[in-house]
Order: structure tokens, then C-alpha cells, then sequence
């Protein structure tokens, strides 16, 4: 299938949208469009390390799902007359990636998982699910299906990562613990109410932020699901409530 | 004990679970420590303003480890199960939610394989007499603890009477949330002790029911739907009631009434005045042979001024779990009796759990033998009001 998307396309901006809000969607499908073709290149990279080939195939099947993805989510945005741009390497969707490769580099096929499917997609799930609510007709709609798809992919993830786990539990939440410093550090820093370290590379002039509450959203309401939702993936891991709750709470605000 | 990098240690994953105690916290205050012993002293206090944006979207989950040690020498280990139920979310308009949040609690503790779980605060009220409303039953049994509870309340007021110089059998009592299980247990133990039980409570008709069970042993009841209605000026109290919110203003009382609040979350509102009135918190027990959290939740779970102090609802899950008694001892609502309460105090008291020393918001009412007041694990943030040292002689001036 012919990509209907491609990486790194900051465009210049046009919004000729008769929707009064149609720049706050823009700024919103910009950073759903980069996380697609992130998870997208991610499952790409993951298929070099898989030596079965059946997992391969898997892998490729889910990156090709994930840019189906963002091409549905730039697809809104020219419904609502905004062209939707992409950038991997934003802020902080490049240091999430650089965390992404370093797995990859030691190809922890496990590792990868983690990060993608608990960590990246909790926050996909949460987040879609809120905009899905809150936005228009078919954007609001393609929102809420995909948060659904994605919710598939955490659920598929975790029977693979509960079998690992019941090998060797200690090794295993060291592992997560570790991912968890390195990515979530950087998650919770992208849904900090603000973003105290300038421009996050992605929004099309200021920070978008503070407009959301104009679309019906908040950034407590996207950052509280977003780390409630990776606290139940983790309590659906088997990981002590105790322990990561503990995690949680030491991330920084 | 050492920790593994990622906070659980062999040890913990091993550990059998004898109880588990499902709470919430009743002030934002309280939430904000729960949060800051979390973070750990290395890191800086979360602001107010964060804490009450964070704190509602924490899915329930156990928070530590507890160990309670009996005078017997055995142990028993749990867990604190918090719902995280915002403290300002108390009232009916939030039933549903708080509801979900004590099943998703509960739900927490069957996983965790607790054999025993005593429901603390809101969480008894929310399913008392509903527990199959529970997501899954299995070997893991629930009691709301409230029979402990009623314990304490009433072993609390007859040490508070005696220090005081007054006699029960000359005194009108009046039950604040009388119909509740706490109330009810608290009326049928204590009317063959006083003159006469005035019973308050919203429900006209659970009330007259329950004051014929009490008048046909004897006793002389009167019942009120309103705190207006009451028609004696009770020269002592037990509020018992379910209240959101520390928000019960008394009037209709003897001026130097004895008063107990057994809230959980606390009746009385503090900025009521009663000049005069000798208040004390009830329900409380104190362990001899010590209680321990992991992480250190000392003075903040159990925000009392001694150590080792616990709601009585909560201490009777860990008193079952001591004695190896995994029953649902307090179930439903009306069916404490004063032959359960004889046998739950002498349990309690076998393993070194008895009646905590008398306190109320300004501190500590009588000279404790060996108990000090407690350090907490945040002690240089705790109310200094709560350490208050009073000596015999001096005469407190509470204000309620």
C-alpha cells in the first residue's frame, strides 16, 4: 500500500477551515500523525530483530496499521481544511525514538515491547479516547476507533509480556523500571500542563496547550488518563500496585 | 531489607498476604502526605494545586505493606489498599464513582490474595449488606470491622465518663447516626448502662424498628429525624454518622456534654462551638506489639498523636488475621450484638490490641502510661496541635 503520509513533513501551515477551532485540531492531529509514523518506524525497526518469521510478518502487519493510522488522522485533517504536519524529530518524540533504538540496538525484542506497546500506546489509548469524545463529527470518530484498534494491540502485547514475566519476575521489573526512568520520563514531560522547555517542534505557532480547554479538552484531564491507563497496563502485567504507583509518583510535573 | 532497583524485592513477591486494609483519605492535607512519603525526601512536595489534579485519576491500589505484630508473638503481613477517592468527593453526588472505586479496591485485594479485608471508612458504608455486589467472590473474605469499632466507641465513652466523674446510669445519650451498623451496634451495647437513648437518624422508619428492639429489652428511647426534634439535652454523644465532611453542628446538648465523634471521616465541625463540651475521637485502638509500614507510612495513614494507633475497623481485620480467623465477623448493618462485641474486644485484647488513649484535635486527653506521642514519617509537617502534652490537673479548653 502506498504511504499517504511521509516523515517529516512540517508544511507550511494553511488553515483556510470555516471551523473556528480548526487550528487547535491541527495542532492536536499533528502530534497523533508523528506518534503513528513513530510507532510505524518502530515496528519497521522491530521486524530486523525478530528471527521468526511469522513475528516478522507481525511486525511488518503492525507498522503498516500504524501509518494506515496516521494517514486516516491527516485524511481529517483536510476535512476540516488544514493540512496536518509530521515530525519524528520534534523534541521530544526524537528522544523517545533515540530510547526506542537503544533497545533495538540490543535487540530486547521484550524491551521493545514495553516501551511500545505499554508505554507509547497506554498514552495513545488514554488521549485518543479523550479526543475521540470531544472532537467534531468524523474526527471525533476516527479518534475513538483507533484509541479501540490500539487497545487491541496493548491487549495482544500483554499476554506475550505476562508469559516473560512469569519467567523471571524480579528481571523482568527491572526491566520495566529501567524503561521506565528513560520513557516516561520524556511521556510525562510531553503531557506536562506546560511546556516549560520552549516549542515542543510540533505545534503550528504557540503552544496549543493552553487552547485546549476551547475543543472541550484539558491537559490534566490528557495527562491524568494517560498515566492512569499505564497503571492499569502495569497492574494487568502483574506489577505490585504498590511498586508503580510508587514510580508514578516520582515522575516529574 | 534490601531493594532491587526496580522497589520490589524477592521478599515482597513472596510475601503471603493475611489482610488487606481498604481506606481513603479524609483531607486533601492527608492526601498530599500520602503522595510526598511516595516521592520520597529527595524530591520536592508536589504543590496543592497538582495534588488535586493527580490524586483522582490514581486507579485503587495497594500503597504498602503493612506488618502488625501480636503480644502473643505472631504476625500477620498486609497490605493498605487506598481507593483514592478525592476527599472532597464524599457526598451521594459522587455514590457511583466511590462505588467503583471500593469494587476496583476490593477487586485489588482478591487479586493480591488477602485472605482477610477489612473495609475502613466510606468503603464499609458503600457495601455494607451489598457484598455481592463485589466483582468476583472467592476465598478472600470481607468484614466492614465495624463490630471493633463499636468496641472501642463504647469502651472509649465508659473510660471518658470515668475520667470525667459522671455516671452512665444517670446519663440521657444521645446516638448521632443511630440506624448505621456503628450506631445500632453502639445503642444495643450501651442501653442497659444509661438512663435513657435518644436515637438520631434520617430514616423515621429504621428508627422506630430499632427503638422497639430496645424498648422491649427496657429501655426508655426516644427517636428524632432531626437534630431539632431531639427532645432531652443528652449529656453524652456518639456521632456515628455518615457524614461527607466534618460538618455536624450539635445543638440540644447538656453544655458539658461528653462527646465522641466515631467518624470516619470525622462529624463534628471543627469551627462549632460548644464551649464547655469534653469531645473525643472514638473507635480507635492502639497495638502493644507494634505496627510497620513499607514504604514508612508512620503518622500519615494513621494520622493519630501515639503510635501504633488504628480505626477500630480497620484493626479488626488484623486482629481475625492474627488469631488465623479468616470469617466475615462484621457483615450487613444491625446485626452487632453486645455477645459479638465481648467476643471481638477479648480477641483483640489476647493478641495486645486494646482501647487507644483518649484524644481529641487539641491532643491527648489523660497521662499515658508508656505511650508517646508518635513521630511521623513527614513529623517536622504535622500539625503541632496534634503532640500537645497535657498534664492531669490541666484543664483543656476545647473548641469544636
Amino acid at each position: 500500500m502506498e504511504s499517504l503520509v511521509s516523515v517529516n513533513c512540517p508544511q507550511p501551515v494553511v488553515c483556510n477551515s470555516p471551523l473556528p477551532t480548526a487550528s487547535i485540531w491541527q495542532d492536536i492531529l499533528a502530534q497523533a500523525v508523528t506518534g503513528e509514523l513513530m510507532a510505524a518506524m518502530n515496528y519497521r525497526a522491530l521486524s530486523t530483530i525478530c528471527d521468526d518469521p511469522e513475528e516478522v510478518a507481525e511486525a511488518l502487519e503492525h507498522a503498516q496499521g500504524e501509518q494506515g493510522h496516521a494517514a486516516a488522522f491527516a485524511a481529517e485533517g483536510r476535512k476540516i481544511g488544514v493540512d496536518v504536519p509530521n515530525n519524528v524529530n520534534a523534541r521530544y518524540w526524537r528522544r523517545i525514538r533515540e530510547s526506542f533504538m537503544r533497545s533495538i540496538a540490543e535487540r530486547d525484542f521484550m524491551a521493545c515491547l514495553i516501551v511500545q506497546e505499554i508505554m507509547l500506546e497506554s498514552f495513545a489509548v488514554a488521549s485518543y479516547t479523550r479526543v475521540g469524545k470531544a472532537g467534531p463529527g468524523s474526527l471525533g470518530k476516527t479518534f475513538a476507533a483507533i484509541a479501540a484498534e490500539e487497545e487491541e494491540h496493548i491487549d495482544h502485547a500483554l499476554d506475550i509480556l505476562r508469559s516473560e514475566r512469569a519467567r523471571d519476575p524480579e528481571r523482568f521489573d527491572d526491566k520495566v523500571y529501567r524503561l521506565h526512568l528513560d520513557v516516561m520520563t520524556t511521556l510525562t514531560e510531553m503531557v506536562a500542563k506546560e511546556c516549560r522547555h520552549g516549542q515542543c517542534d510540533l505545534c503550528h505557532s504557540n503552544c496549543v496547550k493552553p487552547s485546549l480547554s476551547e475543543v472541550g479538552l484539558t491537559t490534566v484531564e490528557l495527562r491524568g488518563a494517560s498515566l492512569q491507563q499505564y497503571l492499569k497496563s502495569l497492574d494487568a502485567l502483574g506489577l505490585p500496585g504498590e511498586v508503580t504507583l510508587q514510580w508514578v509518583a516520582q515522575l516529574p510535573v | 531489607m534490601g531493594r532491587a532497583t526496580a522497589g520490589v524485592t524477592a521478599q515482597e513477591r513472596r510475601a503471603e498476604v493475611d489482610f488487606a486494609l481498604i481506606g481513603h483519605q479524609e483531607t486533601w492535607r492527608s492526601a498530599s502526605d500520602v503522595l510526598a512519603v511516595l516521592r520520597g525526601a529527595e524530591r520536592a512536595r508536589l504543590p496543592d494545586e497538582e495534588i488535586r489534579e493527580i490524586f483522582p485519576w490514581i486507579p485503587p491500589r495497594a500503597v504498602c505493606n503493612v506488618e502488625v505484630a501480636s503480644a502473643t508473638s505472631a504476625t500477620a503481613r498486609g497490605l493498605y489498599i487506598d481507593c483514592f477517592i478525592p476527599p472532597d468527593h464524599l457526598d451521594c453526588e459522587y455514590i457511583h464513582d466511590n462505588l467503583g472505586r471500593v469494587r476496583a479496591a476490593a477487586a485489588c485485594a482478591i487479586n493480591r490474595g488477602a485472605r482477610i479485608v477489612s473495609l475502613g471508612g466510606f468503603s464499609s458504608i458503600l457495601i455494607e449488606g451489598n457484598f455481592d455486589q463485589l466483582s468476583e467472590r472467592t476465598d478472600t473474605i470481607f468484614t466492614t470491622g465495624n463490630t471493633l469499632t463499636v468496641a472501642f466507641i463504647v469502651q472509649g465513652m465508659r473510660k471518658m465518663c470515668a475520667l470525667e466523674g459522671r455516671e452512665l446510669s444517670k446519663s440521657t445519650l444521645l446516638i448521632v447516626g443511630a440506624t448505621g451498623d456503628v450506631g445500632s451496634g453502639c445503642a444495643h451495647c450501651l442501653a442497659p448502662l444509661v438512663k435513657r437513648l435518644v436515637l438520631l437518624a434520617r430514616n423515621a422508619n429504621r428508627l422506630r424498628t430499632l427503638a422497639a428492639e430496645l424498648e422491649a429489652d427496657g429501655t426508655d428511647v426516644e427517636i428524632a429525624t432531626c437534630i431539632e426534634q431531639v427532645p432531652f439535652a443528652a449529656d453524652i454523644v456518639i456521632c456515628a454518622a455518615s457524614l461527607p465532611s466534618p460538618s455536624l453542628q450539635l445543638r440540644c446538648i447538656a453544655p458539658t456534654a461528653i462527646i465522641c465523634d466515631a467518624g470516619y471521616p470525622k462529624n463534628l465541625n471543627p469551627r462549632g462551638t460548644m464551649d464547655g463540651a469534653r469531645v473525643f475521637f472514638g473507635g480507635l485502638g492502639q497495638i502493644s506489639g507494634g505496627l510497620s509500614f513499607m514504604p514508612d507510612f508512620k503518622g500519615v495513614l494513621n494520622r493519630h498523636p501515639f503510635p501504633d494507633v488504628a480505626h477500630g475497623c480497620l484493626l479488626e481485620g488484623m486482629v481475625l488475621a492474627l488469631a488465623r480467623r479468616f470469617e466475615p465477623f462484621s457483615h450487613g448493618r444491625g446485626f452487632i450484638t453486645r455477645e459479638r462485641v465481648e467476643e471481638i474486644e477479648a480477641l483483640a485484647a489476647q493478641h495486645g490490641i486494646h482501647l487507644a488513649p483518649l484524644y481529641n484535635a487539641e491532643g491527648p486527653l489523660e497521662i499515658m502510661g508508656t505511650s508517646k506521642p508518635q513521630d511521623s514519617a513527614l513529623s517536622h509537617r504535622t500539625n503541632p496541635r496534634s503532640v500537645i502534652h497535657l498534664e492531669l490537673d490541666e484543664e483543656p479548653s476545647i473548641r469544636i
